[in-house]
């Protein structure tokens, strides 16, 4: 890869990489450095990485693994046991100006990897497979966080919608 | 594609990094760039300057060690010289006493 495949390289998917780690942490500013490093890892090894497809895969890898390795490193972790998430799915009515970014924010609390799982599907609209390869696991593994992480945000997201519900309507007195 | 799923998608749907993202990390590219270079002629300069200080050494030391060896066979060889003029001297003086009573044995035997 030359220094001008380079170039383009980064304009072309620099959104991509940057969604990815936004969804990730859920932060601009980690965001921001985790694309940045990716891509400077990038540029460091343009010579074994080929532009095109590969380079997609390579980008997203990457992406994915220094969001997973910095999770691990930084002291903070603001996780949901997904083992305690219930079986049952409730379906949630998409009207809510702020679910989305409530959604946002339950992604951002999963454990790592139904998190990325959860990030590359729906984020980059990634298959099963594609998924597996990037994060070197079996479908199977991929199936299983996505269903088990899925129920949870929606187990999450009902809840936060039941509390909005209930919430009593307040009226400035005069 | 259920409504929850859908929302999920929206949610995480691309965003754009901010304004400059791709210029800087260009930038800080062609930084990196420099510094690699500089550091990379930096190690073969010392990896150049370990092997000729390696060769140099060895070299030296086969000198001294040749000049010393010469100096000590100088010194066998003078010592040597030394030896053989004592042995010399030593002789010469033995064989002029012999001479000596050689001659004055002769002398006796021809006065009796």
């Amino acid at each position: 890869m030359t220094k001008t495949d380079f170039e383009s390289v980064v304009r072309e998917h620099q959104g991509m990489v940057y969604s990815i780690a936004c969804n990730f942490f859920h932060n601009a500013a980690i965001a921001e450095e985790i694309a940045q490093d990716v891509f400077l890892q990038l540029y460091e090894r343009r010579r074994s990485v080929e532009a095109g497809s590969h380079c997609v895969a390579w980008l997203r890898r990457s992406t994915v693994h220094r969001c997973i390795d910095t999770l691990r490193r930084s002291s903070f972790r603001n996780e949901i046991q997904v083992d305690v998430l219930p079986e049952i799915p409730v379906d949630v009515p998409a009207t809510d100006p702020f679910l989305q970014e409530r959604l946002r924010r339950l992604v951002a609390s999963l454990p790592e990897t139904p998190r990325a799982v959860l990030v590359l599907r729906f984020g980059e609209d990634m298959d099963a497979e594609e998924i597996g390869r990037t994060l070197q696991m079996p479908v199977r593994t991929v199936w299983s966080h996505l269903q088990r992480a899925t129920a949870l945000i929606r187990e999450k997201g009902a809840r936060y919608l039941e509390e909005k519900e209930d919430e009593p309507v307040r009226t400035r007195s005069s | 594609m259920s409504p929850f799923e859908h929302d999920l998608r929206e949610s995480l749907k691309r965003r754009e990094p901010p304004q400059g993202f791709a210029e800087s990390v260009l930038a800080r590219a062609s930084a990196m760039e420099r510094p690699h270079g500089h550091i990379q002629f930096s190690r073969w300069l010392a990896v150049a300057a370990l092997v000729v200080l390696m060769v140099g050494g060895i070299a030296a030391s086969r000198v001294i060690q040749e000049r010393r060896r010469q100096a000590d066979g100088e010194k066998a060889k003078e010592q040597l010289i030394v030896a053989l003029r004592i042995t010399g001297s030593k002789l010469r003086l033995a064989h002029e006493k012999f001479s000596a009573i050689q001659q004055r044995t002769i002398e006796l035997q021809s006065q009796q």
